[in-house]
């Protein structure tokens, strides 16, 4: 499978969604699937069996269906199993902790026996979409990407199903099978546009010979989460955007985001000792960049944005003072357009002088910049905090944005 | 000059209120260079027919909203530019509509969360009509000297330090709207300022990108460097650097390029785009940005505070070249100030204004509200109770709890009346008519007067005048009344009398005469006066509101307020009842026909009109 990085700057708009969720839109626009059962109860699977001849007869596949990355090794996908053996696995898996998540779904699933695996996906891009394509699917598709035929699909245009044959036959598929994985195609352009999907990958696409069988094994599908507003039948949410269950301290800062207006953000990075509390989607990454171009190491991610009310960028405050072994923490920001510095630092200096009751922020250094509305007020009362014992350095505009890492750094 | 926006330029706004707060602030902009108002009309359908204020300095304008944007530009046939702050949903309608109209050449987007497709096709449909769309999230285009649309730029101190009331050499390219702030101060500070300013928005596929200002850039010969400020995802950067490869390029350009941290974090946690996704290639990631501006001629500083330095080194190089001409500094006293409000005056003691009103019994400007300098939640606290509040409100005093005692009694006492009286059945009527609460209880209240509960303060005003000017002299007093006023108030009752005593009366009397220290002369007097009145009349005693009035006039409350114990006492009986007749669903009522005598004239016949 093909990695699909995150975007942490846009994070609402590209939302990976579970394969229960993909597997239905799929059977919605009538891409092949095997049959399935995501269940949260493993006795439902009894009854299940009962009523569903595949579950009895054909192999299966149980997975945990969460957002854990490597489910493979941490024993949350278990293959080649009847129902009996499914049963239990479903039983093993349910309920599982890893780190702050926890296992509550399983999808149970046929396993088909195939001959051959394929390859499709779909994936927009500024002046349409193109299709990937090749008969060299499954989990060495890396190594066989030489064999990959692309077909590009301007805005708004459909492909004549003609033309992606003509494609299918390019990649080597022949004969009745290059029609039907044609048609397949055709399927999973309707199904990329209308759900408004920003990139789908079908690996493997496998094919049972002795009845024309097809289905999509494994998929990961990615939709526009900015047009949910025109998908009533989105009934899903989509998954962790980082790679891992969320921290605990992420969640929160989560639930803050969801109520306010403006937004806070924060991802924990283990082991780096350089805490962001950083300002505006674009200025907190040149932080951190700034950051790892000095030899640093960060301990996390921080933004707040759009003149969130100041009691939420107090909590995103005491959260990051709590990030363990840190010795600075850069209250970085370009000159804001409209958020109000004085009252977002107002939030900042009660989070600071909070977590230095609690007994944190000894030997922290704190190095600030910022400029905006009401600029001076709010850097004359973080400068204050000096008095108060904080090891707390302010600059104004005309220090560059991002030199207070050099200087954090220097110290 | 300028590229996208100039003095010419005449905006339509399409949104709400997110999009008025951006017309006051481009109408400060339009103040401080002294041109007309850049926003001449909104669309926005639920508000049709509105006019906002907007204020230019201290002149104040009227500005149309409209409901369709055809409307909107026969009315103004001069716009030329239109400001999309409609909600996402609607937004790609909106915007559709705005690029498919004759006079309107440029469309820029603020609002955030539109979906992918409707930005493609936005641009799609843009290249098609030749027109330029801005955006999605963009915060807007600045051009120094010229016109602000959107709040790039922020306050209005920061459009002076940002010199942006006069253009000067540099472009400025931004996806993030925050930096395209930092772009131009850094511009103002290590350079001479900027021509124009473009947020074209962080979404993946904006409906402008950098090649196709970079071009326009280039075409404006007053603008001789360019800064533009990328972020990791997109091909938008490359794209940048193959157009300033390709031909020796007039412009300078500078580059800061977000990201490059993602090279570093833990496996799985990358800030990147899906633009990037057969990652072999390392397109997209901000490494790859940088290496191929940087092989462009483009320079790159490897951390955003080094901007300050390369847009410095740029701007002395085109000076030493002559390129760039020095030109004399402005004194920046000489620039308008925006007119404070009239509070900021005041603040700083420099007006005097003549309070509309005066009060002397509470504040609610601080956290809590103040009761003559009491903060409630400590009166809580401290144990005092409703009839302290009405002390201080009422007389800004605080009741002894002797004091407190009678005044609840009082208000328990006269609480209600049954349904049958005056109050409570102007009440009941509104409430089985539907009327709701506020409405029914005040139907109640309008019966209180001179026949119903309105004699307490005419009691304890007599009483208390009797008291004064006739001490010892209880027939004088009487026939002065008769002279004067007429029936004594406070003396008399239809149905009560000396044999059939008022139970409320007796028992106030005696808790106050008996049960406290409370000093009475009021009471004693309107006593006094019974004896006599009862003498010549059975039923002429001391009635409740009579002796309600002379207990409050000896606990000294003002006369006049001595009313606002009964209307306050029965407006929790009158709620009583409208929340009982709510509660039965009681139907709406009419007298019965033989309730009423119809002493009207006998059925006849209207004569003609004379």
């Amino acid at each position: 499978m093909v990695f699909l990085p995150i975007n942490i700057q846009i994070p609402n708009s590209m939302a990976k969604i579970l394969e229960g969720p993909a597997m239905k839109l799929f059977n919605k626009w009538g891409i092949p699937v095997p049959n399935y059962v995501v269940i949260m109860d493993p006795n439902r699977l009894e009854q299940l069996g009962e009523a569903n001849k595949w579950l009895r007869e054909s192999k299966l596949v149980v997975k945990a269906h969460e957002a854990i990355g490597g489910r493979f090794k941490l024993g949350l996908v278990k293959l080649g199993l009847n129902l009996d053996e499914a049963l239990k696995a479903a039983k093993e898996m349910i309920g599982r902790e890893i780190g702050t998540s926890v296992v509550r779904q399983v999808i149970v699933a046929e396993m088909l026996d195939h001959d051959e695996e394929y390859y499709i996906s779909i994936a927009g891009n500024r002046d349409g979409a193109e299709i990937l394509l090749s008969n060299k699917g499954g989990v060495d598709i890396e190594e066989h990407w030489d064999t990959v035929k692309r077909l590009f699909i301007p805005l708004d245009e459909t492909p004549s199903i003609e033309h992606i044959t003509e494609v299918a036959l390019e990649a080597g598929f022949i004969g009745e099978i290059a029609e039907r994985v044609a048609k397949i195609i055709s399927r999973l352009i309707l199904c990329f546009d209308v759900e408004d999907a920003q990139s789908i990958e079908i690996n493997p696409l496998v094919i049972r010979k002795s009845d024309m069988r097809f289905a999509a094994l494994d998929a990961v599908m990615n939709v526009d989460w900015d047009a949910r507003f025109r998908h009533a039948d989105w009934d899903f949410k989509p998954v962790s955007e980082i790679g891992r269950p969320f921290t605990e301290a992420e969640q929160q800062i989560m639930d803050i985001d969801a109520r306010i207006k403006g937004s806070v953000k924060l991802v924990e990075v283990p082991g780096g000792n350089i805490a962001l509390l950083t300002a505006g989607g674009g200025a907190s990454v040149f932080y951190s960049d700034a950051v790892v171009a000095r030899g640093g190491s960060i301990a996390n991610y921080a933004e707040y944005s759009g003149d969130p009310p100041d009691w939420a960028v107090e909590a995103l405050t005491e959260t990051i003072c709590m990030l363990p072994d840190i010795k600075h923490i850069i209250v970085g920001g370009a000159i804001a357009n409209f958020t109000d510095v004085k009252a977002t630092f107002n939030g900042i200096i009660n989070g600071f002088r909070e977590s230095k009751s609690k007994g944190y922020l000894e030997n922290v250094k704190i190095w600030v910049r910022r400029g905006g509305p009401n600029e001076n007020q709010g850097l004359a009362a973080m400068k204050k905090l000096q008095e108060e014992g904080f090891d707390i350095h302010v600059y104004d505009r005309s220090m560059p944005m991002t030199d207070i890492v050099d200087l954090a750094l220097n110290s | 000059m300028s590229i996208l926006a100039n003095r010419d330029t005449r905006a339509v706004i399409i949104g709400g209120v997110a999009g008025l707060n951006a017309a006051k602030r481009m109408a400060q902009f339009d103040f401080l260079i002294n041109r007309p108002l850049t926003v001449e009309a909104f669309v926005y359908p639920p508000e049709e027919g509105q006019q906002k204020e907007i204020y230019r300095g201290g002149e104040l304008n009227n500005v149309t909203v409209y409901a369709s944007l055809t409307k909107a530009l026969e009315e103004n046939p001069q716009i030329n530019t239109a400001l999309i702050y409609i909600g996402a949903s609607r937004a790609y309608q909106s915007a559709i509509e705005a690029l498919d109209s004759k006079g309107i050449k440029l469309v820029t987007m603020i609002t955030e969360g539109v979906p992918e497709k409707d930005a493609k096709r936005l641009r799609k449909h843009a290249l098609e009509v030749g027109k330029t769309i801005n955006g999605p999230s963009s915060i807007g285009i600045m051009s120094a000297g010229e016109c602000r649309l959107g709040v790039i730029g922020g306050e209005f101190k920061n459009l002076k330090l940002c010199n942006l009331y006069r253009p000067g050499s540099f472009g400025v390219i931004t996806k993030s709207g925050g930096l395209s702030n930092e772009a131009m101060w850094l511009c103002a500070q290590n350079g001479n300022g900027i021509t124009s300013a473009v947020a074209i928005g962080g979404d993946s596929y904006p409906g402008t990108d950098f090649v196709t200002y970079l071009q326009m850039f280039e075409n404006d010969p007053e603008t001789k460097a360019v800064v533009i400020v990328g972020e990791v995802g997109g091909t938008l950067e490359e794209e940048a650097a193959e157009w300033y490869g390709a031909e020796k390029r007039r412009i300078k350009l500078i580059a800061a390029i977000g990201g490059t941290c993602q090279d570093v974090l833990p496996q799985g946690m990358k800030f990147g785009h899906a633009g990037a996704k057969e990652g072999k290639k390392g397109l997209g990631s901000a490494r790859s940005k940088i290496n191929a501006l940087r092989e462009a001629g483009a320079l790159v500083p490897d951390t955003f505070g080094g901007l300050s330095k390369a847009i410095k080194q740029v701007y002395l190089e085109l000076q030493a070249t002559g390129v760039i001409q020095p030109e004399p500094e402005l004194d920046e006293k000489l620039l308008p100030e925006l007119p404070p409000s009239v509070q900021e005056i005041m603040k700083q003691g420099e007006v005097i204004v003549e309070p509309l009103i005066r009060t002397t019994i509470s504040d609610d400007r601080g956290e809590e509200p103040r009761y003559v300098g009491y903060a409630a939640s400590e009166l809580c606290e401290k144990g005092y109770g409703i009839e302290d509040v009405i002390g201080l409100l009422w007389n800004k005093k605080l009741p002894t709890k002797e004091e407190s005692e009678i005044i609840k009694r009082i208000i328990m006492i006269s609480a209600d009346h049954g349904p049958a009286v005056s109050g409570a059945f102007g009440s009941i009527i509104a409430a089985c008519a539907g009327i709701d609460l506020p409405q029914a209880v005040s139907a109640g209240m309008t019966m209180i007067g001179p026949r119903f509960g309105g004699a307490v303060t005419n009691a304890g005003k007599y009483f208390k005048y009797g008291v004064k000017e006739y001490p010892n002299d209880i027939p004088g007093f009487l026939s002065w009344m008769k002279q004067n006023v007429g029936p004594v108030p406070g003396i008399g009752h239809r149905v009560k009398s000396v044999k059939n005593p008022d139970k409320r009366v007796k028992y106030l009397v005696e808790y106050v005469t008996t049960k406290t220290t409370l000093h009475t002369p009021c009471l004693d007097y309107a006593l006094e006066v019974e004896k006599i009145t009862t003498a010549k009349k059975d039923n002429l005693i001391l009635n409740v509101d009579g002796t309600i009035g002379c207990i409050l006039v000896d606990l000294d409350f003002p006369e006049y307020s001595l009313n606002g114990f009964f209307v306050l006492a029965r407006t929790i009986g009158m709620i009583g009842h409208w929340i009982d007749q709510n509660n039965q669903n009681s139907r709406l009522i009419r007298l019965y026909d033989y309730l009423i005598n119809y002493a009207v004239k006998e059925e006849r016949e209207v004569p003609d009109k004379k």
